[in-house]
């Protein structure tokens, strides 16, 4: 489930738990864009995710996107197994931008 | 029908045929008449701008609501002399057809009288002589009240390609060589 | 925009793109190393395939795709263009304009029509290095010497031994139940996935996103040993509604090229492309961007190159990617800065500016009337503003005269050919504006005169170099503006035009008088004139079934003049006149007697009083002394006949007319006006001396005078008057 955590230094945290998926991506988009329109700075966690689909992926894609449209940074962390799966498999890394754990290159 | 059967043109008779009204006006004493399907509006006389070096029978040409038409005096085109200008003097505008397309043609009368209802049964044929005008114009007699009515060929007596060649020859400025 | 309108548009656009392409073709063997004029052809063909696939003009498609296809190879540098090519190119050209034709009366393709796409497509297939379409030919021995060409011509296809799969993924896939990624993984089963680029240009922000449509399309590098039936099955369920293609090893540029085309129309960095259509890697395309900062020092040079040096990608695939950037920004620039409208709308509102002018006119003359100073202020206004609104509207009309111009490099072409004369044409001054409606009827005329210049004008290359010309012919096309009117000339270096023999013929035909004393213009002019032309050998320019005078004819309509200079032995030079409108001018008001004539303006240099010592001499002579230069004059209440009294002063109209002066003398002068040209009818086409005429503020009609006309006539008058006293 969605969990909003206290925002430590002026950056707002968000975590994504359970499925990533075309079941829940109308409910999620729902949750993360009032959360972009709030924070400048936003990490959102994704260590909880246990399943991903194309509709998460798209979801994460459109997620970023807006950010970079209005200028404000929008991080994912903590890429739980399936997330890194699929963005291997996509070849976004690069697009995304962010530090991945296990595999220790920089994309750009 | 009967008596159209002797009509030189069948084309004429046709047309006569299918035109049963006529709009009567007078030139001089006479009585003439123009079928309706060809007039498309009488105006009053006036605000007429004469062209230069044109024969007496153009007048000139006159605004119709930002058109320029050409206006012609019809005695004046049947030889006689110029219409004198009175109060009741109109322009009949007149849609020529000339090939393809439209020509718009102001004509000078004396006085428009009515329109009126002639049967195809009460039209006779063009006189073969004795008319006061050239018969090609005449495109048969009415016969109203027991007079005669002339009823007009517009085609030929406003014929644009005629008009135009009359005009160029009085245009035509003596010079020793058009360059 | 419904499917009829989309297919006039279609139409207009091909028939334009057609244009473009002809003259592309004419340039390119001129210049074979501008790789622009090469893409603008080929792109011109692309287009119109594209777009006729839209609308299932499939024998369209199928012949414009062979035409694209070698073009391609030009474009590739792999095939030179020659003389040949370019021949059959314009042939394919032409025959596209045939089945666009077509398309437009909506009929299916003639019979005639295939078999002439038959014969192209055999004969484009022989540069393709393909098997002819006529198998006899293939099969009874190809020449030897062919094989290794062809060899080379396998230099179209790319390198890499994997397979591109391009994936556009429907809306509603999401929604079915299915999942893209799942295909994707699937594909990973049978064979090794070498590269996936995830096409995210094409997804929303979340703002905007629908998250459960889906908008994701992946280009995918694809190493495996299957058949293509067996990838194409694994998008069995979602064939429908996707747009799948699949090129297998080693597929031809052109294939690839397409996918770079379709790629979703933003602008992206030329490395990301080749990273997208799996020509690149993404690590090569790292080094490359590494290098280029490197280099950046010294040079700063486009990635493109550095990529190239590298012999990292093929020449062609850069080009094609270049090619799309290059588009999506010239299609971006052309959107934003032009709009399509319908030349009708443009006509009527024109008439609508007339009928304005005429009542502004009007208005101001009431207001004068009524003396009431506020009224009059605010009539002046609008007029200024009227005379705004009319400007602007007459320049929508104004086209360069270029295009027209342009035309003509294919006439020149095929008629040189046809005459097996070798002519050049040189374009000057296109970029000269006029309204377009004089421009749709100056067409006819021009080309009368190029072909009449090419015909009898140009000498045989073996006259010409005995006379120590250069084989080679010029014909010049130039246009200029020039006190408000447009000067169009067509001039060749030919033989120019032989007086004596003119004369003599005009006086055969008892055109002139025997014992006439002409000018060396008055002679040359004298082809003009009605039963002069024949196709006896008498001039250079004796018609092609319509004379000259039919030329002249047509310019007078336009309320234009033509006019000749030559030279024998050099060459010979017409010169059109033209108004540059036909729609509202800016008038000069002149009185005679009761009437009111216009002078346009533009014409008009300067006006004076008449003298009482001219006046007095006006019997005897025609011309005045204007500070010192003689000035003929005609004298309008004379020419006209006008029978009011004399006024007390005259004034004199000073007006130009290409290098002639004259005067116009007339009763009054009434300042200027605004005029709307209205035709006159056709009972006044032969009037002497009278252009056209217009309506005043007051509703009345004013002629407008022939100043071109009269300026002649005053001129030969002159000069007759002048010899006389000699």
């Amino acid at each position: 489930m969605p969990n909003q955590k206290t925002p430590k230094d002026g950056s707002a945290h968000f975590a994504i738990e359970g499925e990533l998926t075309i079941y829940r991506a109308a409910e999620l988009r729902d949750a993360i864009l009032p959360q972009i329109n709030q924070a400048d700075v936003l990490e959102i966690d994704l260590s909880q995710v246990t399943e991903i689909d194309s509709a998460g992926l798209q979801l994460l894609v459109s997620a970023k996107l807006e950010a970079m449209i209005r200028d404000k940074q929008l991080h994912f962390t903590g890429h739980s197994e399936p997330v890194l799966e699929v963005f291997d498999l996509c070849d976004l890394g690069g697009f995304f931008g962010d530090q991945v754990v296990i595999a220790p290159h920089t994309a750009h | 029908m009967g008596a159209l059967a002797t009509t030189a043109s069948p084309v004429a008779a046709a047309e006569a045929a299918d035109i049963r009204q006529y709009l009567t006006f007078a030139l001089g004493s006479e009585m003439f008449a123009v079928g309706t399907l060809s007039v498309k509006e009488i105006i009053e006389y006036g605000h007429l701008t004469e062209v230069p070096m044109m024969p007496g029978f153009i007048r000139g040409v006159i605004n119709l609501r930002g058109a320029v038409v050409p206006v012609i005096d019809l005695a004046a085109r049947f030889g006689r002399n110029p219409t004198q200008i009175t109060r009741r003097t109109c322009i009949v505008i007149i849609e020529v057809p000339t090939g393809e397309e439209r020509h718009d043609i102001g004509v000078v009368v004396d006085a428009v009288s009515e329109v009126l209802e002639i049967p195809a049964g009460e039209i006779e044929p063009a006189p073969a002589f004795g008319a006061k005008i050239r018969t090609d114009f005449i495109q048969g007699m009415g016969k109203v009240n027991g007079k005669f009515v002339i009823l007009l060929d517009v085609g030929k007596v406003l014929s644009v390609d005629e008009i135009s060649t009359l005009a160029s020859v009085a245009g035509q400025v003596p010079q020793a060589m058009a360059a | 925009m419904n499917l009829d309108e989309a297919l006039k548009t279609f139409i207009i656009e091909s028939r334009e793109l057609l244009e473009q392409m002809e003259e592309a073709l004419l340039h390119i063997e001129r210049a074979q190393d501008d790789p622009e004029i090469i893409n603008a052809i080929f792109r011109a063909a692309h287009t119109i395939k594209g777009s006729a696939g839209l609308f299932g003009l499939e024998y369209i498609v199928a012949f414009t795709h062979v035409a694209e296809s070698v073009l391609d190879r030009v474009r590739s540098a792999e095939l030179q263009i020659g003389a040949d090519l370019v021949a059959l190119l314009l042939f394919s050209r032409d025959h596209i304009g045939t089945l666009v034709n077509h398309a437009d009366t909506g009929e299916d393709p003639s019979e005639a029509s295939n078999v002439r796409s038959r014969e192209l497509i055999t004969r484009l297939n022989a540069y393709l290095g393909h098997k002819a379409e006529v198998p006899a030919t293939a099969k009874n021995g190809m020449p030897a010497e062919l094989e290794p060409h062809l060899e080379r011509s396998s230099a179209e296809h790319v390198e890499t031994d994997n397979w591109h799969i391009s994936l556009r993924f429907g809306r509603d896939v999401l929604r079915n139940g299915m999942d893209p990624l799942s295909f994707i993984r699937y594909l990973g089963t049978f064979g090794t996935l070498v590269n996936v680029v995830t096409v995210v240009e094409t997804v929303p922000p979340i703002s905007q996103l629908d998250a459960e449509s889906c908008h994701l399309g992946f280009e995918i590098s694809f190493q495996t040993s299957v058949d293509k039936a067996m990838i194409e099955g694994a998008f069995d369920f979602v064939r429908d509604d996707c747009q799948i293609r699949i090129m297998p090893p080693h597929s031809k540029i052109s294939e690839y090229v397409q996918v770079i085309r379709d790629l979703p129309g933003k602008e992206m960095r030329l490395g990301e492309i080749l990273v997208q259509c799996g020509t690149l890697t993404a690590a090569e395309l790292e080094q490359t961007l590494r290098q280029q900062a490197q280099s950046e020092a010294q040079d700063k040079r486009p990635i493109g190159e550095v990529l190239l040096e590298q012999h990292i990608v093929r020449p062609e695939v850069v080009a094609a990617a270049l090619d799309k950037q290059k588009q999506v920004k010239d299609q971006k620039t052309a959107e934003s800065s032009l709009i399509r409208v319908d030349a009708e709308k443009l006509d009527q509102l024109i008439n609508l500016v007339g009928e304005l002018t005429i009542a502004s006119a009007g208005t101001a003359l009431i207001a004068q009337r009524a003396g009431i100073t506020e009224l009059q202020e605010a009539a002046s206004t609008l007029s200024r503003l009227v005379e705004k609104v009319r400007d602007s509207a007459l320049t929508l009309r104004m086209v360069q005269i270029g295009g027209t111009f342009s035309r003509f490099q294919r006439v020149v072409r095929d008629v040189s050919r046809e005459l097996g004369k070798d002519i050049e044409l040189v374009i000057s001054g296109g970029e000269t504006e006029l309204d377009k409606t004089v421009v749709e009827k100056i067409g006819d005329p021009l080309t009368h005169l190029v072909r009449n210049s090419m015909d009898h004008g140009i000498e045989p290359a073996e006259v010409r170099l005995a006379q120590g010309k250069p084989a080679k012919g010029t014909l010049r096309l130039n246009a200029y503006h020039d006190s408000g009117s447009i000067v169009i000339e067509v001039s060749d270096d030919g033989g120019g035009l032989k007086k004596d023999k003119i004369l003599r013929k005009a006086i055969e035909r008892g055109l002139v008088q025997p014992d006439a004393n002409l000018s060396d213009k008055e002679i040359f002019n004298l082809i003009f004139e009605a039963g002069f032309s024949t196709a006896d050998v008498v001039s250079n320019l004796s018609g092609r079934g319509v004379g000259m005078d039919v030329v002249r004819r047509n310019i007078s309509a336009l309320r234009g003049s033509i006019d000749l200079d030559s030279e024998e032995g050099k060459g010979t030079t017409i010169s059109i006149r033209l108004p540059l409108t036909l729609a509202i001018i800016d008038g000069f008001l002149v009185g005679v007697g009761k009437s009111s004539f216009v002078v346009p303006l533009d014409l008009v240099v300067e006006c004076i009083e008449l003298s009482d010592e001219d006046r007095r001499a006006a019997n005897e002579r025609n011309y005045l002394s204007l500070r010192g230069q003689v000035l003929p004059y005609l004298r309008l209440r004379d020419m006209f006949d006008v029978k009011c009294a004399p006024v007390r002063r005259e004034n004199v109209v000073v007006v130009q007319y290409g290098n002639a002066r004259a005067g116009l003398v007339v009763d009054s002068l009434q300042g200027e006006f605004q005029t709307v040209i209205k035709p006159l009818s056709r009972i006044f086409s032969h009037i002497n001396g009278i252009g056209g005429s217009t309506i005043l503020g007051s509703g009345e009609v004013a002629l407008i005078l022939d100043v071109p006309r009269l300026v002649q006539q005053v001129g030969s008058q002159a000069e007759k008057s002048c010899l006389e006293a000699a």
